[in-house]
């Protein structure tokens, strides 16, 4: 059964924020006014959260880069009237937003504060709209959005390899964060496929999941810095 | 009548059909309507190129699909940032795509940056400028020519530079990142050039204050060797990042260990880990002994006994003293010093802001002076002297008896400081806005003082005395508002460009950037421009610049690496490897017999690299005249004698340079961000959004105050200020943060406010500089903040 998952190393994220604008990029997220974005409505599918702790010269900062989780127990699904949010049978949490009529339980559902509500309606001047990505639809004013692990590449990486009569592999479905990732902090790839990178790291005794005693079952995984 | 129940169908089927016909009057599916609508069948495909938004010049792959750049990704052939791409590159497409691009040449018409402009066709503006040109060579002053250039290594340089010579102007102004840090190599090796830092082989990388994750020469250079993703480590271990920095900067919080120090300090902090390894017999003695001068005492030239290095650091540099003085505890620094000598191949990275300080070469002396102690020179691992890429060079120019005398004449800018040139475009704008002769003609092209330089007074100044700006801006920046005439570049992604990689990285490496989409028919790629212009110019200036385009002068200097025999055109990590070992045994195998081939191959894979680096080539060490690296360079000494009072080489300086005063109680400590650097850009909504740290920050520029400043001054987080120094003043927004030291403010440099208002805290700078290099130094100046 393939379940898709990511692991994220901690110990090698440097905080440069590439997968959070390679996001952004990927899956034509709009951007709000400066005064929006100070109510807290800016969108970022993936953000790297920062944490500070004591005072100079004794600092330290955590870097967590924070997508959706995934759950396999995911809130949001179980709160949604409608069905628009759904978990498909390869552990993908997706939004469907032509179903979504806006009530927002999910976002306040889930726990990791990953979902985005479009409180308007996006916009992109005129010649921005040159580089939208044509494999993502684009979201009305009202709906609720979420990290989906690129799936639209999932459809066509699958496609490829039919068309090859091979099997898919582990670089041929890759989010955009993973890809663009310097420090190859990310990695992705199918939990229970013994071949994938992920399959060996989730079990690693540095490896943790964000409030694990929700019961959630998330399926990003962290492995947290050695030093 | 009854019906049959054929009948029925019959009937039922006909009234549907007639339904479906009428129906479809109002549907025509026909080719011509999808021709009208400007549909064509969608094609993707994604091509190698490079970014040149920042100095690293990383290997990119663009995603096109129907003609537009819709996503930008790294190339994972290129070996320094296989497939990583950093926040800024991804944000290339809002640039190409933003609604503020200049898109055809403009001229102005009212007063001078009052925003009139007439639009222009680029063939009426080239000729335009051919004609003032034309003008300054018939009165006998070609040197009435000037360009303002930002960094742009590489061809685009040198072709500025062979059109100048060859229309005879020795005024080539750089405005670019320049640290003097070459000339703490040429001092003690002899070798003028930056430093490359093969940080993949290191052990520990010990930065002082570089900004190696942030906007360092290459931050994805940085990233590969801190992610252990590649290179010779087949053991999965990584090198230790250990950052000595004055405020606590992304590179520190992620480095394995920080150490907070105070500003001004990174030559004693050095000294006093040289003080551990020589005390504790750490350092490579055979290394010193058989390559270095100046360790021990000896006598000078007149016969003179003169103390060496070592005497000095023994002397001065006792731990409790330097810690006293650096604030990082004594423990640390003996632990320091000894990771140091065990973590070998260590290197000691001299970061930009160890150079702008008042003595700042004495600084990048010291701090360099571990490497050579640990031998941590042209060694893996360590400093290494890579060469150029063997590119083809231009042709010879050709000098008419115009263009020999213009070249001749004296630079508007004056000399440069003794030793380096760290700030050369202050000098021409001090030059030009004082008694010397202005330019008659002054191009600028990727640079904008109005508003990243520390005095914009001063420019406005210097600009007003010029008659006639040409600004090849694709935005319309401060200085390009305030030119005669745009001729707007085209951006990166629609022209042909080389992308060498920057000195830091240890492999001579060319890419190459191509046109991914149709620049907008208005725009004109500069080098392209020059070309044309010195065709109409003709005589010895076109006889010197004899190719008809960019494309085509790339195309003859790849004829370089084609027959160099070394190398190869990008490829994966098996190539790489191949490749490496067999250079290494001393084999090649060429990848290409036929020149079209290779540099076919060339454009698709995004250029050439040579990963062998011979470290047993002594010319790599030093080309000083005995051979041997100087850590008392005598030419240094003979200056700081003469300046009698003053610095001394690795001599106690106790004090950082600069005092608070009651009206000026903190220091201002600017930074540059790495995804907003240098202010030649519009601003990109992706990145405004995420500007660096801090997640709650978005668009509105900040300064960082620590908790207990901000409550002493009783102010508030989010609070809008005044950040007020003896020069001026900017408005931004308070961030209160514990990792800046209470004493400091650090300033973010390279933002904008949402409205365009700009935030630049060089503006406040109180102007000193190094006399010895002229580099500006940054942290030496003192503000107040005040509610806005």
């Amino acid at each position: 059964m393939t379940r898709w998952g990511m692991v994220i190393d901690l110990g090698r994220c440097t905080g440069c924020a590439a997968c959070e604008v390679a996001c952004k990029s990927e899956n034509n997220i709009a951007t709000v006014s400066p005064d929006q974005a100070d109510l807290g409505r800016a969108f970022a599918w993936m953000k790297v959260m920062t944490h500070v702790e004591g005072e100079f010269p004794n600092t330290t900062m955590r870097f967590v880069p924070r997508p959706c989780m995934h759950c396999d127990n995911p809130p949001c699904v179980q709160v949604c009237p409608v069905g628009a949010t759904y978990i498909n049978d390869e552990g993908i949490v997706g939004q469907i937003y032509a179903r979504c009529i806006g009530c927002r339980y999910c976002a306040n559902a889930c726990p990791y504060t990953v979902k985005y509500f479009n409180w308007l309606v996006p916009e992109w001047p005129e010649t921005a709209r040159a580089y939208l990505n044509p494999d993502v639809s684009v979201r009305p004013k009202g709906v609720i959005e979420k990290c989906t692990f690129c799936h639209h590449r999932l459809q066509k990486a699958r496609e490829d390899a039919q068309a090859l009569g091979r099997e898919l592999r582990e670089e041929d479905y890759q989010p955009a964060c993973a890809e663009v990732c310097p420090t190859g902090a990310i990695v992705f790839g199918d939990l229970d496929n013994p071949r994938h990178r992920v399959h060996a790291l989730k079990d690693d005794p540095r490896a943790m999941r964000l409030m694990e005693d929700l019961g959630t079952e998330p399926k990003v995984y962290y492995l947290t810095p050695r030093d | 009548m009854t019906q049959t129940r054929r009948e029925f169908l019959w009937a039922a089927g006909a009234a549907a059909a007639g339904l479906a016909w009428y129906q479809a009057q109002e549907i025509t599916w026909t080719a011509e309507q999808v021709a009208e609508a400007g549909w064509e069948p969608g094609i993707e495909s994604r091509l190698a190129s490079a970014c040149l938004l920042c100095p690293a010049r990383c290997g990119i792959r663009g995603r096109i699909v129907d003609g537009r750049l819709v996503g930008i990704f790294g190339n994972p052939l290129h070996p320094m940032n296989r497939g990583g791409v950093c926040p800024r590159g991804i944000a290339g497409v809002q640039a190409l795509y933003h609604p503020e691009r200049i898109r055809a040449p403009r001229l102005r018409t009212g007063a001078r940056g009052a925003g009139g402009w007439q639009a222009l066709s680029t063939e009426g503006a080239v000729a335009l400028v051919a004609e003032r040109l034309r003008g300054l060579r018939a009165g006998g002053r070609p040197d009435g020519v000037a360009v303002l250039a930002g960094y742009c290594d590489g061809t685009m340089h040198e072709l500025w530079r062979q059109f100048l010579r060859a229309f005879g102007s020795p005024n080539y102004v750089a405005d670019d990142y320049r640290d003097g840090i070459d000339a703490v190599m040429s001092l003690t090796h002899g070798i003028s050039r930056r430093p490359a830092y093969d940080l993949e082989r290191s052990g520990l990388v010990l930065s002082f204050g570089a900004p190696l994750f942030e906007a360092w020469w290459s931050p994805l250079q940085a990233y590969v060797a801190f992610g252990g993703s590649g290179g010779d480590r087949r053991d999965g271990s990584r090198p230790r990042f250990v950052q000595v920095d004055t405020r606590f900067s992304r590179t520190a919080a992620r480095a394995q260990e920080w150490l907070g120090i105070r500003p001004g300090t990174y030559a004693t902090l050095a000294l006093g880990i040289a003080y551990v390894l020589i005390k504790e017999e750490l350092f490579d003695a055979d290394f010193v002994a058989r390559h270095v001068t100046g360790y021990e005492d000896r006598l000078d030239a007149a016969g003179r006994p003169q103390e060496g290095y070592r005497s000095r650091v023994l002397r001065q540099y006792r731990t409790e003293e330097v810690s006293a003085v650096t604030g990082v505890p004594v423990e640390r620094i003996v632990a320091l010093a000894k990771a140091f000598a065990e973590r070998r191949p260590a290197v000691a990275v001299i970061g930009a802001e160890v150079m702008q300080a008042p003595d700042g070469l004495l600084g990048g002396l010291a701090v360099h002076s571990l490497n050579v102690l640990m031998g941590s020179v042209n060694r893996p691992g360590g400093v290494l002297f890579p060469d150029d890429p063997p590119l083809e060079p231009l042709a010879a120019p050709v000098l008419d008896a115009s263009a020999r005398a213009g070249v001749a004449r004296p630079p508007i800018s004056g000399a440069a400081m003794p030793f380096g040139d760290g700030d050369p475009a202050r000098r021409f704008a001090q030059a030009v806005a004082g008694a010397a002769t202005p330019p008659e003609v002054l191009f600028i092209y990727y640079a904008n003082p109005l508003a990243s330089s520390a005095d914009s007074g001063l420019w406005t100044r210097a600009l007003s005395r010029i008659p006639f700006i040409v600004s090849c801006s694709p935005f319309l920046d401060e200085t390009a508002r305030y030119a005669d005439l745009i001729l707007p570049d085209a951006l990166p992604y629609e022209r042909w460009q080389d992308a060498p990689a920057p000195a830091s990285y240890p492999y001579p490496t060319w890419g190459l950037t191509r046109p991914l989409v149709t620049p907008p028919p208005g725009a004109v790629h500069t080098g392209d421009a020059l070309l044309a212009l010195a065709q109409q110019l003709g005589g010895s200036v076109a006889r010197s610049l004899p190719y008809a385009s960019v494309e085509e002068l790339l195309k003859a200097r790849a004829r370089g690496p084609f027959a160099a025999r070394r190398g190869m055109t990008l490829g994966d990590e098996f190539e790489r490897t191949h490749y490496r070992q067999m250079e290494e045994r001393g084999w090649w195998l060429a990848e290409h017999t036929e020149f079209e081939a290779f540099w076919d191959d060339l454009v698709a894979r995004g250029g050439w690299t040579d990963l062998f680096y011979d470290d047993t080539d002594p010319a790599r060490l030093a080309r000083t005249p005995d051979g041997r690296i100087d850590l008392m360079p005598p030419q240094l000494q003979g200056a700081l004698d003469a300046a009698g009072s003053g610095p001394a080489l690795y001599a106690y300086s106790a004090q950082p340079a600069g005092a608070p005063t009651p009206e000026f109680p903190l220091r201002l400590m600017p930074y540059r961000v790495s995804t907003l650097a240098s202010g030649t850009l519009a601003l990109e909504p992706w990145l405004a959004e995420q500007p660096t740290l801090f997640p709650d920050r978005h668009w509105v520029p900040w300064v960082e105050v620590h908790p207990a400043t901000a409550e002493r001054l009783g102010l508030e987080d989010g609070t809008m200020l005044w950040v007020r120094s003896s020069r001026g003043r900017y408005r931004a927004r308070l961030k209160v943060f514990p990792g800046t030291a209470p004493e400091h403010v650090g300033a973010p440099y390279g933002l904008r406010h949402p409205d365009g208002e700009l935030a630049n805290p060089l503006q406040l700078l109180d102007g000193s500089a190094d006399p010895l290099t002229g580099v500006p130094c940054w942290f030496t100046t003192f503000v107040r903040l005040e509610q806005a």
